[in-house]
């Protein structure tokens, strides 16, 4: 039992770095919108980074050691601001899932999410990857409370509705925040690449055959 | 027939004496149409002296005018800033079914935007206040504006109400000043709230609404006629935080509940939909649904962190009538997803003759694979610059100079993404930057390069951090800055913010750093290297940040290495005004001007905000984005010191050249140090470093 949690998050490392590989002149484009254009290379080499020390991981290691190492592996990698925010996010969550063999999604989400919002100072609304990261995890709560079979519908519709959200805001962090006004209008590189994050967990987690 | 009639019959005729008939002068080719407007627009015919000059109808003149405005042949202009606000204000009405809508120009500096939105806000009082209204008025800076350019006279039996209770003591622009002002300027009576706007308990409310006066009061205020009220952002810059609103409200509740903006003192989402919280039944004021049952319903506001207030203020049709400014319009149709305005200086010009030209996707550059540049690109200036700097050991990230660490000095890190060559590797040597860390193409580099760095060339007596505000760069050094403490070595840091373009003059601390970062190191390394300790590099370090100002112009945007395609684009007769060392869009688009016109602009600003008196020492830096050339860098500074000169003001050092690029981009970036004599003395002081030498 042990080892299945680990598989499955070291799993979802690696479509999470296909997908964003898959769309890395996307994010670019998107980011170039707004900001620097460098979006897409940078979570690109981020998570390319993540599943190559993954790779090297032993049988043994527990879901909090597969985020240890994705942590420190993205933060080597990138810099840049997504360095810090990712890490971040990934040591927390290894705190949250400190002595569990399977992988809670709430407190997965719950340690990135405020993991993220601590290193950056950020909230909702400042059209960041928290606009989906934040929602995701309380959807993420929520279906805990409410209906735990359709957690990552739940998790999954959130994130998106966060990901879209980010069209009418205003930037007021990073180089976004530069453009003003010219933000607006703009869907937000960062919540697009935490889009496609949070779907490779629903696609590896929400999958009912590979049930614990 | 009228004079000038038979004037230019004469001509048309006199034109056509050898056929007899009335041809078409030879000087408009063979296209009547050309010859119609001739008429209409240079002679001042009328259409009907039109059709009897040229021997055809009416209705053919009057389709020839028309064609030859589709086809481009006649171009009408109205003043583009007036046209564009009009356009908006059009645009706004009918997307947001809005009864009017008043769009008053953007222009700079924002502080004057209140004082424009006022002006605004009286011309809309005036045409829509009638005598016998009761008008509910909100408060804030905006509102006071318009109370201030209002004056209305020979209105009769109008009443102000206070639309909210009252708030802090001592706010210039509260709920009972902005009605006072109000009513003394359209001589009307002034009904107040006498009670505060948010009281401590639910209780407390019920028991003050319970009393005859305040029923009285709010009696009145539900008679209203009209309502005139600003919206105010939840942003940590919106003036709402300094009014007492928030010693009672938890903003992170009503932030995690989707609030975007309070009007009349209560909240609403993005969508106009109330927010219900904790303050619901503490608030003395006017509930949301009675601020929608007024008749008119003014909102006066403008300024672009606004916008998702003003949404939700439209959406939930709390106002009928807007004023607002032309940037912030434009972004509240974009919000909406309204389609994209046209923009009236652009008329597009359909040229099915020539074929348009192939867009070519790819910029050409010298590259193996993409992905190794910075790792080539750093292997070849170590080499190159082995006289003065080798690798830090233990990363391939960070270099350090060759006689560092220094025993007894402070040591100068610095550092950033890299694409900005010479910076910042060119500056590290012999009395300027002791190491530097570098990132990848514009990301800042990881912690671990910068901790490596500290680490490798402190000196005992600490180390110094400097680098541009940029939040990846924050978070990194901070990151960087814990662990080098962690072992003993302290640290201190100077975050640089020369960019006047990126922010305004109150928010200094939220520029970004730019070319002017060189002069800083510089400044900072002279210290470092005359063995001051740590607190006073750090102090001066900051004066000099404080002493600089830069901004820069863009004509090309920049193409990055790994996708060989330009990171933004800039229109063919545009320019980028205040761009970023990263290309990031600029804060204005114009059209491309003169040099000289360029670097009067930049000086205007710069002027503006230097404190500067004749007789005082400025050194200056003209600084190439990349691609512009030295030649063209010269143009820029010979008018730069012309201007510096008729200011009366001294350059006592000058570098022209490229300092702080931005991969390839087109264009250029003016820094200006405000020196005393301090300043003055560190600049002087001797450097030897790959790019920048003194003495």
């Amino acid at each position: 039992m042990q080892d299945l949690g680990s598989k499955r998050l070291i799993r979802m490392f690696s479509q999470a770095a296909m997908a964003i590989d898959a769309q890395r002149d996307h994010l670019s484009d998107l980011d170039g919108a707004i900001a620097d254009a460098d979006h897409g290379m940078t979570m690109s080499l981020g998570f390319r980074a993540v599943t190559s020390a993954l790779a090297k991981l032993g049988a043994e290691a527990s879901p909090s050691d597969v985020f240890r190492t994705a942590a420190g592996a993205f933060l080597d990698a990138v810099g840049a601001s997504t360095g810090p925010l990712y890490a971040s996010g990934f040591l927390n969550a290894a705190k949250h899932l400190d002595g569990l063999d399977a992988v809670d999604p709430a407190a997965m989400l719950e340690g990135i999410a405020s993991g993220i919002a601590a290193r950056g100072k950020g909230s909702r609304g400042e059209k960041t990857m928290l606009d989906v990261w934040l929602p995701a995890a309380e959807a993420a709560q929520q279906a805990t409370r409410e209906n735990p079979a359709e957690l990552w519908t739940y998790v999954r519709q959130a994130a998106s509705d966060g990901a879209e959200s980010t069209r009418t805001m205003i930037a007021v962090r990073g180089r976004a925040a530069r453009v003003g006004e010219r933000s607006i209008g703009h869907i937000d590189p960062g919540a697009v690449s935490a889009l496609l994050i949070v779907g490779a967990m629903a696609d590896t987690f929400g999958d009912a055959d590979l049930a614990i | 027939m009228t004079e000038r009639l038979i004037a230019a019959k004469n001509r048309a005729e006199r034109s056509a004496a050898f056929n007899g008939s009335r041809v078409i002068p030879l000087k408009f080719g063979d296209d009547p149409q050309v010859w119609a407007c001739w008429l209409y627009y240079e002679d001042r015919l009328t259409q009907g002296e039109i059709a009897e000059a040229m021997g055809i109808s009416r209705a053919t003149v009057n389709a020839y005018l028309a064609d030859a405005r589709e086809r481009g042949i006649v171009n009408i202009t109205l003043d583009p800033q007036r046209l564009a606000s009009l356009t908006i204000a059009q645009e706004l009405k009918r997307h947001f079914g809005l009864h009017d809508c008043l769009v008053v120009p953007s222009s700079e500096p924002a502080a004057s935007l209140i004082g424009r939105l006022g002006a605004a806000g009286s011309l809309v009082l005036r045409q829509f206040v009638r005598s016998g209204d009761t008008i509910a008025v909100g408060w804030g800076r905006t509102i006071l504006s318009v109370a201030a350019a209002t004056s209305l006279t020979g209105l009769q039996d109008v009443r102000v109400v206070q639309a909210t209770g009252s708030v802090t003591t001592g706010q210039p622009d509260s709920p009972e000043i902005c009605a006072a002002r109000l009513a003394a300027a359209i001589h009307a009576e002034c009904v107040p709230i006498t009670a505060p706007s948010i009281v401590s308990s639910s209780v407390m409310r019920d028991m003050l609404m319970a009393e005859p006066l305040i029923q009285s009061q709010f009696e009145a205020l539900s008679q209203a006629s009209r309502a005139l009220f600003g919206v105010s952002s939840l942003r940590p810059n919106s003036t709402i935080h300094s009014s007492g609103f928030f010693d009672h409200a938890p903003l992170q509740t009503y932030l995690a509940l989707n609030a975007v903006g309070v009007i009349a003192g209560r909240f609403i989402d993005v969508q106009g939909r109330a927010v219900r919280g904790p303050l619901d039944d503490r608030t003395l004021g006017i509930s949301l649904d009675d601020l929608r049952g007024i008749e008119r319903r003014i909102a006066v506001a403008g300024g672009i962190d606004k916008v998702p207030a003003i949404l939700g203020t439209l959406r939930g049709g709390f106002a009928d009538i807007l004023v607002t400014d032309a940037a912030t319009g434009k972004a509240l149709l974009e919000a909406d997803g309204a389609k994209e305005l046209n923009r009236p200086t652009q008329r597009a010009q359909a040229d099915p003759g020539r074929p348009a030209e192939v867009q070519r996707r790819h910029v050409k550059k010298f590259l193996n694979n993409p992905d190794d540049i910075v790792d080539e690109m750093l292997d070849g200036a170590s080499r190159a610059h082995s006289g003065h700097l080798e690798p830090v050991p233990g990363t391939r990230r960070a270099f350090m100079a060759l006689e560092a660490p220094h025993e007894g000095k402070v040591g100068l890190v610095v550092g950033g993404g890299s694409g900005h060559e010479p910076c910042f590797l060119g500056y590290v040597g012999q009395g300027m930057v002791d190491a530097v860390a570098v990132g990848n193409v514009f990301s800042s580099p990881p912690p671990d390069p910068i901790a490596k760095a500290a680490q490798a060339v402190s000196g005992g007596e600490g180390v110094l951090f400097i680098y541009g505000n940029y939040a990846g760069d924050t978070m990194n050094f901070e990151m960087a800055a814990e662990l080098v403490q962690a072992k003993g070595i302290p640290v201190r840091t100077v975050v640089t913010t020369d960019d006047i373009a990126s922010s305004r003059a109150e928010d200094r601390d939220g520029r970004r750093g730019v070319a002017g970062n060189v002069l800083i190191f510089k400044v900072a390394g002279a210290a470092c290297d005359k063995g001051w300790l740590l607190d006073a590099c750090e102090r001066v370090a900051r004066k000099a940040n404080q002493h600089t100002y830069t901004m820069g112009v863009a004509l090309e945007p920049c193409s990055m290495p790994q996708t060989r395609r330009y990171n933004f684009t800039i229109g063919p007769q545009d320019m980028e005004v205040g761009v970023g060392i990263h290309g990031e869009p600029g804060v204005a688009r114009e059209a491309i001007q003169s040099a000289d016109a360029v670097v009067d602009m930049v000086m205007n600003r710069i002027f503006t905000e230097m404190p500067s008196q004749s007789g005082d020492r400025v050194a200056v830096l003209v600084n190439s984005f990349g691609s512009t050339p030295l030649m063209e860098l010269y143009v820029l500074y010979r008018r730069v010191e012309q201007r510096l000169k008729t200011k009366g003001l001294t350059v006592e050092a000058r570098w022209v050249g490229h300092y702080c690029t931005s991969l390839d981009m087109v264009g250029a970036s003016i820094s200006v140090m405000h020196l005393d004599d301090e300043l003055a003395e560190l600049l002087a002081h001797p450097c030897d470093t790959p790019f920048f030498r003194v003495g």
